[in-house]
């Protein structure tokens, strides 16, 4: 297997470029001003790992035809500079109270989406990379760590609650970042910027693409849940079929269903039209989780592990998750008696607790599930079968459930300098039922 | 509003189950039955308004009464309000090995079989232990009863048996006729054998025909039921 090396992937990023159209990672003194006598940009010059996701055809029309022009309205971005003088920016920069070690042009950077500007040298698409994957990698650990008997669906799941688009768009609204109507060399640097006419190119899905993947959505392949560990993404997902979308199978049958469930009810209409349609709001909120993972990975890049660790968990894992709405079964009674078959618990068996009202309209019974003597779940229910089944399903998700502690220790914590002694941390050995 | 059974409102109005002869047969049957016999606790209401505002007039939850405030020091009243078990309180027997709560052998009372509505507590409870013991033991049972083992006593010849007569006659061989005749439950005739598809679609539309004379009224309730179970399964009820 070849070694990956997260450093290289972005060393490029810390270095102040060579060419007029300089990086804006560079530190403020060492920025180089103009963008205007330069005829071409040269292309992987330093870098031996990123390949960009632009095409051949991109690079030469780059290399021979680009002008960089006077006019800064010209520019699909705001040139580096004028970050110093954004009060937005700085703001947001104070806001987050992010550290001083971080420049604020690259905060500027992470506000330029790949849909505003192509050129990887500028916009946020590297950088949110790396915060993908470091975001990915904290909530992967603090889900196993702290429920270390989730199924494998469930974990995916709330690794969408915690890191998927939908979340992130929710933070960056909550960090007070807004969007430019339309991206320009003279708008504000301090404003979100892309948009919704030209995707462009964006590293939205890293991951592997199937061989098959054209046949997976003809013929309705199946996939198990071992295949989907080994192949798809960290959310469980397959890389979309058509390489032009970067919509996941899952997203879009989603919003399939969002849809049908939207069409008869009016209001919902005319929020539609006021915010437009169901593509242009994805890309939105595509653009706005872009920029969450690319501050993630500034503050990574520039000031570690430990910081990036921590902002993290400010940010991104102190959300709450409603862990025990995520579930779903099919036969509940037959799980848990699988369950105590193999723990070598007693059969469950139901009784009835208490009921009140069984000749009335509204009854209500309380159903307790009991291996030997020990009670493992109760619940109410309008009927003596839903109070049962609720019990069963009580009881499965008390198992699930488990977690070892609120302040536990993850593994990453043992990166740092001095760390104590590793305890073994608790590993179910797995499913109830295969899927 | 089932979420929010109080401890005391469920020892107080709910009526209590004469469970002290149950045996877990007897008590099948008794859930079985259309009518309760009633008690004199459980009912609401009395012959006269007086023995009615008597028989309404509960005493107070122990945890109230039992306090005695101990002179210059401060007591704690603990007296949570009235939910529903939380699923993240994982049970005893669920705890790992290694757990430290499991190694730290807390108090049983903490963890095992307590339930959350305790009976004829009137005056504070001496045992609370031995009486939730006997009250889980006494409980009626719901659903199958999985402590009798399956007998298993169908043999290869058997099922052949079975698979021919359902194919042969599916109307006259219908499963509940052959599980009544093999003493076995209607799956497992099920999962020896499908019936012939001609029969399965005379079934259905049937069963089609039938639900088309339904009106709008019963359509919904229908509908509504569906929809309740599914939101049943998905921990939205």
């Amino acid at each position: 297997m070849k070694r990956l090396r997260v450093d290289r992937w972005t060393g490029q990023l810390l270095v102040a470029r060579s060419s007029q159209r300089g990086c804006c990672l560079a530190a403020g003194g060492a920025l180089r001003s103009a963008r205007s006598d330069q005829h071409y940009i040269p292309v992987r010059s330093q870098s031996t790992a990123v390949s960009y996701p632009f095409s051949e055809a991109t690079e030469t029309s780059f290399a021979t035809t680009l002008q960089v022009p006077q006019d800064p309205s010209e520019l699909p971005s705001p040139i580096p500079e004028r970050a110093l003088h954004s009060a937005k920016l700085a703001s947001l920069h104070a806001r987050l109270s992010l550290p001083k070690k971080l420049p604020i042009q690259t905060l500027a950077r992470t506000l330029v989406d790949a849909s505003a500007d192509e050129n990887p040298q500028f916009n946020n698409i590297n950088l949110a990379f790396v915060g993908q994957t470091v975001i990915n990698y904290h909530v992967s650990e603090y889900l196993m760590i702290r429920y270390p008997r989730l199924p494998m669906e469930i974990v995916w799941a709330s690794m969408r609650g915690f890191a998927g688009i939908a979340p992130l768009f929710q933070i960056a609204r909550s960090w007070g970042v807004e969007s430019a109507s339309v991206p320009g060399g003279e708008v504000d640097p301090g404003l979100l910027q892309f948009t919704t006419e030209k995707p462009g190119v964006s590293l939205t899905k890293f991951g592997y693409r199937r061989t098959e993947a054209m046949y997976l959505e003809k013929y309705k392949w199946r996939r198990g849940i071992s295949n989907r560990v080994v192949f798809d993404d960290d959310f469980g997902e397959s890389v979309d079929v058509t390489p032009g979308s970067e919509q996941t199978a899952h997203e879009a049958e989603m919003r399939k269903k969002e849809r049908k469930e939207d069409e008869d009810e009016e209001e919902n209409e005319y929020s539609m039209r006021r915010y437009g349609d169901d593509e242009t709001r994805s890309l939105a909120e595509k653009a706005h989780a872009h920029f969450v993972r690319a501050v993630v990975g500034a503050v990574y890049m520039h000031c570690g592990r430990d910081t990036a660790h921590n902002f993290i968990k400010a940010h991104i894992l102190s959300r709450t998750l409603g862990l025990s709405s995520l579930f779903s079964f099919k036969k509940p009674t037959m799980e848990l008696a699988l369950l105590c078959d193999r723990e070598d618990f007693d059969p469950p068996v139901a009784r009835l607790l208490s009921e009140t009202g069984r000749q009335s309209r509204t009854p209500v019974f309380v159903v307790g599930i009991f291996s030997g003597k020990d009670k493992l779940g109760e619940a109410a229910g309008p009927s003596l079968d839903h109070a049962r089944l609720k019990a069963a399903m009580n009881a499965l998700k008390a198992w699930y459930l488990y977690s070892p502690g609120e302040h536990i220790r993850v593994p990453s914590e043992m990166l740092a300098d001095g760390a104590k002694k590793w305890d073994p941390a608790y590993i179910d050995i797995g499913e109830i039922i295969s899927r | 509003m089932e979420a929010q059974l109080t401890r005391r409102t469920a020892a107080s109005c709910c009526q209590h189950l004469p469970i002290s002869s149950a045996s877990s047969q007897s008590s099948r049957v008794l859930l079985r039955s259309i009518r309760l016999p009633t008690t004199a606790t459980g009912a609401r209401k009395q012959s006269t308004r007086s023995r009615t505002r008597r028989a309404l007039n509960i005493p107070p939850h122990p945890s109230f009464l039992d306090r005695k405030p101990k002179s210059g020091s401060n007591t704690i009243i603990f007296n949570p309000p009235a939910s529903a078990p939380s699923v993240f309180h994982t049970p005893f027997k669920f705890l790992p090995k290694s757990d430290p709560r499991r190694r730290a052998n807390l108090p049983a009372s903490l963890f095992a079989s307590s339930t959350t509505i305790q009976f004829n507590h009137t005056s504070p409870p001496s045992t609370p232990q031995t009486d939730d013991a006997d009250f889980i033991a006494n409980a009626p049972l719901l659903g199958s009863d999985c402590s009798t083992p399956k007998p298993h006593h169908l043999t290869p010849a058997d099922v052949e048996e079975i698979r021919r007569l359902r194919t042969e006659d599916p109307v006259k061989n219908s499963v509940a006729v052959l599980s009544e005749r093999y003493k076995c439950s209607k799956l497992f005739i099920m999962m020896c054998v499908s019936s012939p598809r001609e029969h399965r679609d005379k079934i259905k539309s049937a069963l089609e025909m039938v639900r088309q004379r339904w009106g709008p009224r019963r359509a919904a309730a229908r509908e509504d039921r569906k929809r309740r179970w599914e939101m049943l399964f998905n921990s939205q009820l």
